[in-house]
């Protein structure tokens, strides 16, 4: 039994599902499901396209180079069956692929914590450059000016009181 | 008797299906790569007279994959959208089944070369008086 991976978007196809295209050229392109098959026959690029492992590795999502990966891979040499080394490479297996899930989960771990330091970063950022919206800077000056006034009125009304009491002296 | 759907959902689907039929399918990206290497690229620029194909097959696009009827045809075309986003397409290595593979953890992850790519106007030049070479 072979385990195919999926031209568009990488992923395992387990025999008896997805479908194939054979181009003119002899090239097999392996497709999952109809979502990739219909995907490929729109000339879409999986490069670009979010959900396909290719987009993910390309923009750093995920980890892409490592030296556990490159234990399974096609290599086109036969290799003459022994009980030993079956059982070997099936104790090995298991091996690397908890040490893939451990590679791979710390490397996601890590854009995480990086993205919450560049999160706090931004929001400091936008508190500093933002704050008018919240309280207007003319705040404080619109008090002041209110303020001056008050004090102006009182003034002149004191200085109107002693022309009015001048005025009556003067009758 | 049944009742019948009164809207036709699928009205006017037809053309995009034909277009994605493997009856007209263009030339992929990775095979215009392999066209686009010296030794393959004079080949097609250089092909016998066909009268079949548009132009007899004289003048043929590399990039596009396309055959033109003359010579101002094709430079024309080289001026066109299509053709320069084409150029544009091609100017990152393209998606190839062994991409698709790598990308699975098979194998190490290659990020995808960038080079420079141009229409092909010299060869294009030389073209003319072969065909008249040939007509002789």
């Amino acid at each position: 039994m072979r385990i195919e991976t999926c031209y568009f978007c990488s992923s395992k196809i387990y025999p008896g599902h997805g479908i194939q295209f054979v181009r003119n050229d002899c090239k097999i392109f392996k497709f999952c499901r109809s979502k990739c098959h219909a995907a490929f026959k729109k000339k879409k690029n999986p490069r670009k396209v979010r959900w396909t492992k290719a987009y993910r590795k390309t923009v750093g999502k995920e980890l892409a180079v490592d030296p556990s990966f490159e234990f399974e891979k096609r290599r086109n040499l036969p290799v003459k069956y022994s009980r030993e080394t079956w059982a070997k490479t099936i104790e090995a297996m298991k091996k690397v692929e908890n040490i893939k899930q451990k590679r791979t989960g710390a490397y996601v771990m890590q854009r995480l914590r990086k993205a919450r330091e560049i999160e706090q970063e931004r929001d400091i950022k936008e508190v500093q450059r933002d704050l008018a919206l919240i309280k207007s800077p003319a705040a404080g000056l619109k008090q002041k000016q209110t303020e001056e006034q008050l004090q102006d009125e009182k003034q002149s009304d004191e200085e109107m009181e002693i022309v009015e009491d001048g005025g009556e002296v003067t009758l | 008797m049944t009742r019948q759907r009164r809207k036709k959902i699928h009205y006017g689907d037809t053309h995009l299906k034909k277009k994605w039929r493997t009856k007209r399918r263009t030339k992929d990206l990775d095979e215009i790569n392999e066209d686009i290497k010296a030794k393959n690229c004079e080949q097609l620029l250089n092909q016998e007279i066909d009268y079949d194909k548009p132009g007899s097959a004289q003048f043929y696009c590399v990039h596009c994959a396309r055959y033109f009827i003359n010579e101002q045809a094709l430079k024309e075309h080289f001026r066109t959208k299509v053709h320069k986003r084409r150029l544009k397409a091609l100017e990152t290595e393209p998606y190839t089944i062994e991409e698709s593979e790598r990308a699975a953890c098979i194998g190490s992850w290659v990020e995808p070369q960038k080079r420079k790519i141009e229409t092909q106007k010299p060869l294009e030049t030389s073209e003319p008086n072969k065909k008249k070479i040939r007509t002789e």
